[in-house]
């Protein structure tokens, strides 16, 4: 039905979806389970390192009594009455059925509330500027960042924050071996791809995050199992994310990325789960503009190469008969056919689909 | 609203995909003039005007009847369906038995289901659930009257509900059953900035007609392209006089809907449903959802690097999709058609359809005759009928069109352009091994041909679209075709990959060994699919 023409919109370079570089003030969200401890206030600003909640690694339910004439509402803390003085010396206590620590009230019950109370707080701290914009105890606190954020599709682990330091080339990948002492505290950009065993050095070392562009699926479960029982353990390390820029398999970082990531190089950026963004606030860093006809192969085969846009040629047939939309891009080595919808292009502005 | 203009845009714009198709009035008749799918992230507006580019390249004279120049893109009107992200709704109940129903009827209504009762969760743990911030509504039911293992339970289930509704003021909260008695805990429901809704029990009709009815209203949005191709598949099945099965394969979630003719009565006959789980890709591929494509996969990859594929295809619908990514999309397709019917096991009552009409972004990439063949493998339907697809989805925004008459006449000018007849096929069941069950004469307007049938096999026969036939089917044993007997005679129609006579186990036997089935898979789609590579 469609006919093999080029469009004469700009050669049909609008037929390709674009991906903004960098997006200014987004909302990053921080969750909480019923029974955490929220810090701040909606509306207040919050700066770096600054205490948003305590997260409680072991909630249990308990049943509490709100003194008389109190009312209570779900959400809320409760802190238990401080107990009379008595003289002698005190009782020993048993994990869980010593003095209540205190809690969230769930729902009234009976004559008093469920509550949830919890034993080992971690703490939650911003790692960037910004406002509270809503916080609700038991669901989530939303931030709205200051600065810039370049987006990822996932991010594995908590809110962290540290030096950026390119480890590996674009295309590149970081070993276990090419880890040292040296790199803790950093946000290292180590290339094309990461193992788990890499990713848990790591975070041994105390390096704070990863930024690399795709993690296979087997070595995101490896590392998940990591994290699990690093959480189980009491002993914590510092806080470690690793975001992923684009998928699963290996593929060089965008070299519009790549660019910006260089120009960050040395700062201080933060990384965070939801959305999956690298931030920073550079208001000073200026970020030139990619080439509007570069286009970059987001997956298949040929993940990760670019090359400059000639036209859109409409409907072509490629392996095994597949008939596809079409575009004539020039990469490194000549021009070739590539179905558009292997390509994404990149802008600084945001770009919304309708 | 096609009342007056010589044109106009049919847009669906679904998660992955923006779909446009420009229909326009020629010689007093709606007609399809062109169509194009890009990434929904492009967006609608610019596929119409590329349409329009193309069309006055194609057909100046066209273009300048229908008024298509170069600014009609503001004045051509536009009908648009969308579909967004599934919405997550969490079911709770004071027992398992009474969860059961509740949870099946959400999941056929287009939700994002989490569930959890009293009797498998605590307070805290519920409470949890929730509180989730992913969890855009809540279902909360019992039985009517209740039953004796969720009496108990009420109580502090309608309690702990009704203090996440105080902390969460915007979550919509639906009561069903018995728990609806419960209303006066969320204080002045008028006040909240969510709803709160009453719905009746699941189990108050035999299939949970009212709450479901409720509940896919509150999922969907009115302008959803699921919700309205339902209501196209049920103007198609009025339309052809014919029982219709819809069954959408698409990015978020899976579609089936099954419309019989009014002939006559007041209200129309579709039994629908829209189940998230049956989307392409789901968001996070488990084990279970590995081991079915794995199961259908005709490539050589071990679990890890396809579930690295499927992820890698869930971020992008649209890259990688020939070669290699045409055989994973429809193994893909094959899963999660599965994972639709058994959803939706209640719809499988009653005669098979006469037309089964494919839909969604998954069979786009296939030449036709595999995709009849990858439908047939799945829903293995002893009997007779002609398989069709969606190829311009239009059929969303068609049955947006909220006149019934405009839509039925759109439609029946569009008849045939609309679909793509995928071919007929003829599948028997209780066929006994051997080397013959018997033999085919078809009668078409070019001549006979005839056929030895062999059991266990594909047999295909070209059929040319719009080409109709009689099979005439002579078996050695008796076998089930619709009826049970040994002589039967089929009218069949054409289509991209004819005529197939499927004479395959009912169900699909396929070797345990995965190296063996892959092969056996690979030579049944190989036997379709011209302009095959490997």
């Amino acid at each position: 039905m469609t006919q093999i023409r080029a469009s004469s919109n700009g050669h049909g370079l609008d037929l390709v979806p674009t991906r903004p570089l960098v997006e200014e003030s987004i909302d990053i969200r921080f969750p909480l389970a019923p029974g955490d401890r929220v810090i701040i206030e909606e509306g207040a600003p919050v700066s770096i390192g600054a205490p948003l909640a305590e997260r409680y690694r072991d909630t249990i339910l308990a049943q509490a009594s709100l003194p008389e004439g109190q009312v209570g509402r779900p959400g809320e803390r409760w802190t238990p009455p401080e107990p009379a003085t008595r003289r002698g010396p005190g009782r020993p206590t048993v994990r869980g059925q010593g003095r209540p620590t205190g809690g969230e009230l769930l729902f009234p019950w009976r004559h008093g509330w469920r509550i949830a109370s919890g034993e080992h707080a971690e703490a939650l701290d911003a790692p960037v500027n910004g406002i509270v914009r809503e916080l609700i105890p038991g669901v989530h606190i939303v931030v709205r960042a200051e600065g810039r954020a370049l987006r990822g599709i996932v991010a594995i682990g908590g809110a962290t924050r540290g030096r950026l330091q390119l480890a590996a080339g674009p295309s590149g990948e970081l070993r276990p071996g090419g880890l040292d002492v040296g790199l803790a505290g950093a946000i290292l950009v180590v290339g094309a791809r990461v193992d788990a065993e890499t990713l848990t050095r790591a975070r041994a070392m105390g390096v704070r995050g990863i930024v690399v562009a795709g993690l296979p699926s087997k070595e995101r479960r490896d590392y998940l199992a990591s994290e699990a029982r690093q959480r189980a353990a009491l002993h914590r390390l510092p806080p470690f994310a690793v975001l992923v820029l684009d998928g699963a398999v290996r593929r060089s970082i965008a070299g519009p990325i790549v660019a910006l990531l260089e120009a960050l190089e040395g700062r201080e950026v933060a990384i965070v789960a939801d959305p999956p963004a690298l931030l920073f606030d550079e208001p000073d860093l200026d970020l030139s503009a990619p080439p509007p006809d570069l286009v970059r192969v987001r997956s298949g085969r040929d993940a990760g190469r670019e090359g400059r846009w000639i036209a859109s040629l409409g409907q072509r047939r490629f392996e095994d008969g597949v008939l596809l939309e079409a575009a004539q891009v020039r990469f490194a080595e000549g021009p070739a056919v590539v179905p558009i919808g292997d390509l994404e292009r990149f802008s600084l502005r945001s770009a919304r689909a309708e | 609203m096609t009342r007056d203009p010589r044109a106009f845009f049919a847009l669906d714009i679904g998660a992955a995909t923006a779909s446009a198709a420009l229909v326009a009035r020629l010689a007093g008749r709606w007609r399809l003039l062109g169509t194009l799918a890009l990434p929904a992230a492009v967006g609608g507006s610019t596929a119409c005007r590329t349409l329009l580019d193309r069309l006055g390249a194609a057909d100046p004279g066209m273009a300048a009847a229908i008024g298509a120049d170069p600014d009609a893109i503001e004045r051509i009107p536009t009908v648009t369906v969308r579909s967004g992200r599934p919405r997550q709704l969490a079911v709770v109940a004071g027992s398992e038995r009474a969860l059961a129903p509740l949870a099946r009827i959400a999941v056929g209504a287009g939700w994002s289901v989490r569930q959890g009762s009293a009797a498998t969760l605590d307070p805290l743990a519920m409470s949890r659930l929730l509180l989730d911030p992913g969890v855009d509504a809540v279902l909360a039911g019992a039985g009517d009257p209740p039953g004796a293992d969720e009496r108990g339970a009420m109580r502090e289930l309608a309690t702990l509900v009704a203090a996440v509704a105080e902390r969460r003021p915007n979550l919509t909260i639906v009561l069903a059953g018995a728990l609806t008695d419960e209303l006066a805990r969320f204080g002045d429901v008028a006040a909240r900035p969510g709803e709160v809704l009453l719905g009746a029990a699941a189990t108050a009709s035999a299939d949970g007609h009212g709450l479901g009815e409720l509940l896919s209203e509150l999922a969907l949005p009115p302008d959803d392209s699921r919700r309205a191709a339902i209501v196209g598949i049920q103007t198609l099945a009025e339309l052809t006089a014919r029982r219709v099965e819809y069954v959408e394969i698409g990015f978020d979630a899976g579609v089936r809907a099954i419309a019989d003719p009014t002939l006559g009565r007041d209200e129309p006959v579709v039994r629908s449903a829209v189940v998230t789980a049956a989307a392409l890709v789901p968001p996070e591929p488990d084990d279970a959802v590995l081991d079915r494509v794995l199961g259908w996969s005709t490539l050589p990859l071990d679990r890890h690097r396809l579930r690295d594929r499927l992820r890698e295809l869930r971020i992008n619908p649209w890259a990688g999709a020939a070669g290699e990514g045409a055989a994973l999309r429809l193994a893909a397709a094959r899963a999660a058609l599965g994972r639709l019917l058994e959803s939706t096991e209640q719809m499988h009552a009653g005669a098979p359809a006469d037309l089964v009409v494919a839909g969604g972004g998954a069979w786009a990439v296939a030449p036709g005759p595999v995709v009849t063949l990858a439908l047939a493998d799945v829903l293995r339907r002893p009997g007779a009928t002609q398989y069709a697809y969606d190829h311009a989805r239009l059929l969303g925004p068609l049955g947006s069109i909220a006149d019934p008459d405009e839509r039925r006449s759109v439609m029946a000018d569009l008849a045939d352009d609309l679909l793509v007849p995928l071919g007929s096929v003829v599948t028997p069941a209780g066929l006994r091994s051997g080397r013959s069950a018997g033999r085919l004469v078809l009668h078409a307007d070019a001549g006979d041909t005839e056929l030895d049938l062999v059991p266990g096999g594909l047999a295909l026969v070209d059929l040319a679209p719009g080409q109709t036939a009689v099979a005439d089917f002579r078996f050695r044993d008796s076998v089930r075709l619709g009826a049970k007997g040994r002589q039967f005679e089929v009218e069949v129609a054409g289509g991209l990959g004819g005529l197939l006579v499927d004479l395959r186990d009912v169900p699909l036997k396929l070797p345990e060994r995965h190296d063996r089935r892959r092969e056996q898979l690979s030579a049944w789609q190989a036997s379709m699919w011209a302009g095959l590579d490997r």
